[in-house]
Protein backbone atom coordinates (compact mmCIF):
# COMPACT_ATOMS: atom_id res chain seq x y z
CA UNK A 1 0.00 0.00 0.00
CA UNK A 2 1.36 3.34 -0.38
CA UNK A 3 1.96 5.01 2.52
CA UNK A 4 0.08 7.23 3.51
CA UNK A 5 1.56 10.32 5.01
CA UNK A 6 -1.11 11.91 7.23
CA UNK A 7 -1.35 9.45 10.10
CA UNK A 8 -4.41 11.90 11.39
CA UNK A 9 -6.52 11.55 7.88
CA UNK A 10 -6.14 7.82 8.42
CA UNK A 11 -7.15 7.96 11.81
CA UNK A 12 -10.16 9.99 11.08
CA UNK A 13 -11.10 7.98 7.86
CA UNK A 14 -11.26 4.58 10.32
CA UNK A 15 -13.45 6.42 12.23
CA UNK A 16 -16.43 5.36 9.94
CA UNK A 17 -16.91 1.67 10.66
CA UNK A 18 -19.31 -0.93 8.43
CA UNK A 19 -20.59 -3.78 9.59
CA UNK A 20 -19.59 -7.10 7.99
CA UNK A 21 -21.93 -8.71 6.05
CA UNK A 22 -25.37 -9.56 7.33
CA UNK A 23 -26.71 -13.12 8.22
CA UNK A 24 -29.18 -12.33 5.57
CA UNK A 25 -26.35 -12.63 2.49
CA UNK A 26 -26.19 -16.70 3.61
CA UNK A 27 -29.20 -17.47 2.69
CA UNK A 28 -29.31 -15.58 -0.38
CA UNK A 29 -26.11 -16.87 -1.70
CA UNK A 30 -25.75 -19.96 -0.17
CA UNK A 31 -29.44 -20.78 -0.61
CA UNK A 32 -29.59 -20.13 -4.04
CA UNK A 33 -26.89 -22.58 -4.86
CA UNK A 34 -29.51 -25.43 -5.77
CA UNK A 35 -30.39 -28.68 -7.91
CA UNK A 36 -32.98 -27.93 -10.27
CA UNK A 37 -35.19 -30.63 -8.96
CA UNK A 38 -35.04 -28.52 -5.81
CA UNK A 39 -35.62 -25.16 -7.55
CA UNK A 40 -38.87 -27.30 -9.45
CA UNK A 41 -40.17 -28.51 -6.10
CA UNK A 42 -39.87 -25.28 -3.45
CA UNK A 43 -38.09 -22.43 -6.13
CA UNK A 44 -39.19 -19.60 -6.82
CA UNK A 45 -39.20 -16.99 -9.75
CA UNK A 46 -39.40 -13.34 -10.14
CA UNK A 47 -41.59 -11.81 -12.27
CA UNK A 48 -41.97 -7.94 -13.31
CA UNK A 49 -45.65 -6.52 -12.57
CA UNK A 50 -46.36 -5.93 -16.38
CA UNK A 51 -45.51 -8.85 -17.41
CA UNK A 52 -47.54 -10.32 -15.03
CA UNK A 53 -50.60 -8.29 -15.71
CA UNK A 54 -50.09 -9.48 -19.19
CA UNK A 55 -49.84 -13.36 -18.67
CA UNK A 56 -53.35 -12.74 -16.22
CA UNK A 57 -54.92 -10.99 -18.94
CA UNK A 58 -54.33 -13.28 -21.66
CA UNK A 59 -55.45 -16.38 -19.44
CA UNK A 60 -58.24 -14.29 -19.14
CA UNK A 61 -59.07 -13.83 -22.82
CA UNK A 62 -58.34 -17.23 -23.78
CA UNK A 63 -60.69 -18.42 -21.18
CA UNK A 64 -63.38 -16.44 -22.01
CA UNK A 65 -62.78 -17.48 -25.55
CA UNK A 66 -63.07 -21.10 -24.60
CA UNK A 67 -66.10 -20.58 -22.78
CA UNK A 68 -67.90 -19.10 -25.12
CA UNK A 69 -66.99 -21.31 -28.00
CA UNK A 70 -68.41 -23.90 -25.91
CA UNK A 71 -72.00 -22.37 -25.43
CA UNK A 72 -72.14 -21.32 -28.95
CA UNK A 73 -71.98 -25.46 -30.32
CA UNK A 74 -75.68 -27.40 -30.05
CA UNK A 75 -75.75 -30.31 -27.90
CA UNK A 76 -76.05 -33.34 -29.96
CA UNK A 77 -76.87 -36.92 -28.82
CA UNK A 78 -74.25 -39.58 -28.97
CA UNK A 79 -75.15 -41.69 -31.77
CA UNK A 80 -73.57 -44.78 -33.19
CA UNK A 81 -71.55 -44.95 -36.21
CA UNK A 82 -72.93 -48.18 -37.55
CA UNK A 83 -74.74 -51.04 -35.94
CA UNK A 84 -73.87 -54.38 -35.67
CA UNK A 85 -77.16 -55.93 -35.63
CA UNK A 86 -77.75 -55.91 -39.11
CA UNK A 87 -73.80 -57.21 -39.54
CA UNK A 88 -74.78 -60.71 -41.91
CA UNK A 89 -71.45 -63.52 -42.65
CA UNK A 90 -70.76 -64.31 -46.45
CA UNK A 91 -72.45 -67.24 -47.60
CA UNK A 92 -70.44 -67.98 -50.69
CA UNK A 93 -67.10 -67.60 -50.56
CA UNK A 94 -65.63 -67.63 -54.21
CA UNK A 95 -61.34 -68.23 -54.12
CA UNK A 96 -60.30 -66.33 -57.71
CA UNK A 97 -55.65 -66.55 -57.61
CA UNK A 98 -54.31 -64.13 -59.49
CA UNK A 99 -51.18 -64.87 -60.70
CA UNK A 100 -48.53 -61.79 -61.32
CA UNK A 101 -46.51 -61.50 -64.53
CA UNK A 102 -43.49 -62.60 -62.80
CA UNK A 103 -44.47 -66.16 -61.78
CA UNK A 104 -44.68 -66.75 -66.11
CA UNK A 105 -41.86 -66.00 -66.86
CA UNK B 1 -15.13 -25.08 -8.26
CA UNK B 2 -16.59 -27.40 -5.61
CA UNK B 3 -18.92 -26.63 -2.97
CA UNK B 4 -16.25 -26.81 0.01
CA UNK B 5 -13.69 -24.32 -2.13
CA UNK B 6 -16.77 -22.19 -2.76
CA UNK B 7 -17.95 -22.06 0.77
CA UNK B 8 -14.46 -20.96 1.89
CA UNK B 9 -14.36 -18.37 -0.19
CA UNK B 10 -17.48 -16.53 0.37
CA UNK B 11 -16.73 -17.33 4.48
CA UNK B 12 -13.25 -15.75 3.71
CA UNK B 13 -14.59 -12.81 1.61
CA UNK B 14 -18.29 -11.53 2.11
CA UNK B 15 -17.13 -9.34 4.60
CA UNK B 16 -14.77 -7.34 2.10
CA UNK B 17 -16.69 -7.20 -0.57
CA UNK B 18 -20.14 -5.98 1.55
CA UNK B 19 -18.00 -3.42 3.33
CA UNK B 20 -16.29 -2.14 0.05
CA UNK B 21 -20.06 -2.06 -1.78
CA UNK B 22 -21.62 -0.49 1.05
CA UNK B 23 -18.85 2.36 1.51
CA UNK B 24 -18.73 2.71 -2.63
CA UNK B 25 -22.82 2.98 -2.63
CA UNK B 26 -23.84 4.30 0.84
CA UNK B 27 -26.85 1.72 1.01
CA UNK B 28 -26.74 -1.41 2.62
CA UNK B 29 -29.14 -2.88 0.66
CA UNK B 30 -27.63 -2.00 -2.18
CA UNK B 31 -24.38 -3.93 -1.09
CA UNK B 32 -25.95 -6.76 -0.05
CA UNK B 33 -27.39 -6.91 -3.66
CA UNK B 34 -23.72 -6.49 -5.11
CA UNK B 35 -22.22 -9.08 -2.91
CA UNK B 36 -24.90 -11.81 -3.63
CA UNK B 37 -24.05 -11.44 -7.58
CA UNK B 38 -20.69 -11.45 -7.21
CA UNK B 39 -20.55 -14.70 -5.18
CA UNK B 40 -23.51 -16.17 -7.73
CA UNK B 41 -21.60 -15.19 -10.75
CA UNK B 42 -18.45 -16.93 -9.21
CA UNK B 43 -20.57 -20.10 -8.36
CA UNK B 44 -21.96 -20.13 -12.32
CA UNK B 45 -18.71 -19.12 -14.21
CA UNK B 46 -15.92 -20.25 -11.95
CA UNK B 47 -13.95 -20.77 -14.82
CA UNK B 48 -13.97 -16.46 -15.28
CA UNK B 49 -11.60 -16.64 -11.97
CA UNK B 50 -7.88 -17.00 -13.13
CA UNK B 51 -5.41 -17.44 -10.19
CA UNK B 52 -2.60 -16.79 -12.33
CA UNK B 53 -4.10 -13.02 -12.50
CA UNK B 54 -4.08 -12.24 -9.01
CA UNK B 55 -5.90 -13.16 -5.72
CA UNK B 56 -9.39 -14.18 -5.56
CA UNK B 57 -10.08 -11.29 -3.96
CA UNK B 58 -9.14 -8.89 -6.03
CA UNK B 59 -11.00 -10.54 -9.03
CA UNK B 60 -14.22 -10.07 -6.40
CA UNK B 61 -13.52 -6.71 -5.68
CA UNK B 62 -12.97 -6.08 -9.64
CA UNK B 63 -16.71 -7.59 -9.89
CA UNK B 64 -18.10 -5.58 -7.15
CA UNK B 65 -16.60 -2.33 -8.54
CA UNK B 66 -17.98 -2.93 -12.06
CA UNK B 67 -21.67 -3.66 -10.31
CA UNK B 68 -20.81 -0.01 -8.33
CA UNK B 69 -19.92 1.53 -11.39
CA UNK B 70 -22.75 0.00 -13.72
CA UNK B 71 -25.29 1.14 -10.92
CA UNK B 72 -23.55 4.84 -10.85
CA UNK B 73 -23.77 5.29 -14.69
CA UNK B 74 -27.62 3.76 -14.60
CA UNK B 75 -28.07 6.69 -11.61
CA UNK B 76 -26.50 9.29 -12.53
CA UNK B 77 -25.66 8.61 -16.66
CA UNK B 78 -24.24 12.71 -16.74
CA UNK B 79 -21.94 12.27 -13.78
CA UNK B 80 -18.50 11.54 -14.74
CA UNK B 81 -16.49 8.55 -13.32
CA UNK B 82 -13.45 11.28 -12.75
CA UNK B 83 -13.03 14.39 -12.35
CA UNK B 84 -9.50 15.47 -12.18
CA UNK B 85 -10.19 19.28 -12.09
CA UNK B 86 -12.39 18.70 -8.97
CA UNK B 87 -11.57 20.42 -6.02
CA UNK B 88 -13.68 19.88 -2.60
CA UNK B 89 -14.22 22.49 -0.28
CA UNK B 90 -14.77 21.65 3.37
CA UNK B 91 -17.87 20.18 5.02
CA UNK B 92 -20.70 21.70 6.97
CA UNK B 93 -20.47 19.67 10.03
CA UNK B 94 -23.14 21.14 12.13
CA UNK B 95 -24.95 18.88 14.13
CA UNK B 96 -23.39 15.77 12.30
CA UNK B 97 -20.97 13.08 14.09
CA UNK B 98 -17.56 12.11 12.74
CA UNK B 99 -18.21 8.72 11.27
CA UNK B 100 -21.16 10.39 8.97
CA UNK B 101 -19.01 13.10 7.77
CA UNK B 102 -16.34 10.62 7.15
CA UNK B 103 -18.67 9.03 4.78
CA UNK B 104 -20.16 11.94 3.56
CA UNK B 105 -16.58 13.21 2.03
CA UNK B 106 -16.15 9.82 0.89
CA UNK B 107 -19.50 10.11 -0.79
CA UNK B 108 -18.47 13.62 -2.06
CA UNK B 109 -15.93 12.01 -4.01
CA UNK B 110 -15.75 11.08 -7.65
CA UNK B 111 -15.99 6.86 -7.92
CA UNK B 112 -12.44 5.86 -8.96
CA UNK B 113 -10.95 8.03 -6.13
CA UNK B 114 -13.46 6.74 -3.57
CA UNK B 115 -12.69 3.33 -4.48
CA UNK B 116 -8.68 4.05 -4.53
CA UNK B 117 -9.06 5.19 -1.02
CA UNK B 118 -11.08 2.80 0.06
CA UNK B 119 -9.48 -0.36 -0.89
CA UNK B 120 -6.59 1.34 0.20
CA UNK B 121 -7.26 2.93 3.71
CA UNK B 122 -10.19 0.32 4.35
CA UNK B 123 -9.33 -2.93 3.27
CA UNK B 124 -5.37 -1.98 3.45
CA UNK B 125 -4.67 -3.63 -0.21
CA UNK B 126 -1.22 -2.51 -1.91
CA UNK B 127 -1.18 -0.63 -5.37
CA UNK B 128 -0.66 -3.93 -7.23
CA UNK B 129 -3.60 -4.94 -6.06
CA UNK B 130 -5.57 -1.91 -6.03
CA UNK B 131 -4.40 -2.16 -9.98
CA UNK B 132 -5.44 -5.89 -10.51
CA UNK B 133 -8.84 -5.45 -8.97
CA UNK B 134 -9.87 -2.05 -10.73
CA UNK B 135 -7.98 -3.13 -14.54
CA UNK B 136 -6.08 -0.30 -14.34
CA UNK B 137 -2.14 0.85 -14.23
CA UNK B 138 -0.17 2.00 -11.34
CA UNK B 139 0.39 5.18 -12.29
CA UNK B 140 -3.42 5.74 -12.52
CA UNK B 141 -3.68 4.52 -9.31
CA UNK B 142 -1.14 6.49 -7.51
CA UNK B 143 -3.08 9.75 -9.26
CA UNK B 144 -6.54 8.65 -8.10
CA UNK B 145 -4.93 7.67 -4.26
CA UNK B 146 -3.45 11.02 -4.12
CA UNK B 147 -6.04 13.08 -5.39
CA UNK B 148 -8.21 11.42 -3.36
CA UNK B 149 -6.48 12.26 -0.05
CA UNK B 150 -6.04 15.92 -1.16
CA UNK B 151 -9.80 15.67 -1.90
CA UNK B 152 -10.32 14.33 1.98
CA UNK B 153 -8.16 16.62 3.00
CA UNK B 154 -9.90 19.39 2.14
CA UNK B 155 -13.38 18.13 2.58
CA UNK B 156 -12.29 17.10 6.66
CA UNK B 157 -10.09 20.32 7.00
CA UNK B 158 -12.54 21.21 10.27
CA UNK B 159 -11.87 17.78 12.02
CA UNK B 160 -8.21 18.03 11.19
CA UNK B 161 -5.92 19.78 12.83
CA UNK B 162 -4.91 22.61 10.92
CA UNK B 163 -1.29 22.60 9.64
CA UNK B 164 -0.47 25.58 7.90
CA UNK B 165 -2.91 28.24 6.39
CA UNK B 166 -4.51 25.40 3.96
CA UNK B 167 -4.99 21.90 5.10
CA UNK B 168 -4.20 19.44 2.57
CA UNK B 169 -2.16 21.81 0.31
CA UNK B 170 1.15 21.08 1.49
Amino acid sequence: MEPNDDPQLRQLLREWQVPGAPPSLDAKVLGRRRSWWSFLLSGQIHVPVPVGFAVAAALVVMTAITVRDHRRLPAQPARPLFNLRDFQPVQNIQVRVIRSNYANE
Amino acid sequence: MTEPAFQAAYHSHKDVLYRFACRMTGSAAAAEDIAQDCFLALWRNPQTYDPSRGALRAFLLGMARNLVLKRWRTQRPHDPLEDESLICGPLDLEGEERAQTVARALHTLPPLQREAVILAEYEEMSLEEIASATECDLAAVKSRLHRGRQNLRRLLAPLLEVKGSTYGTK
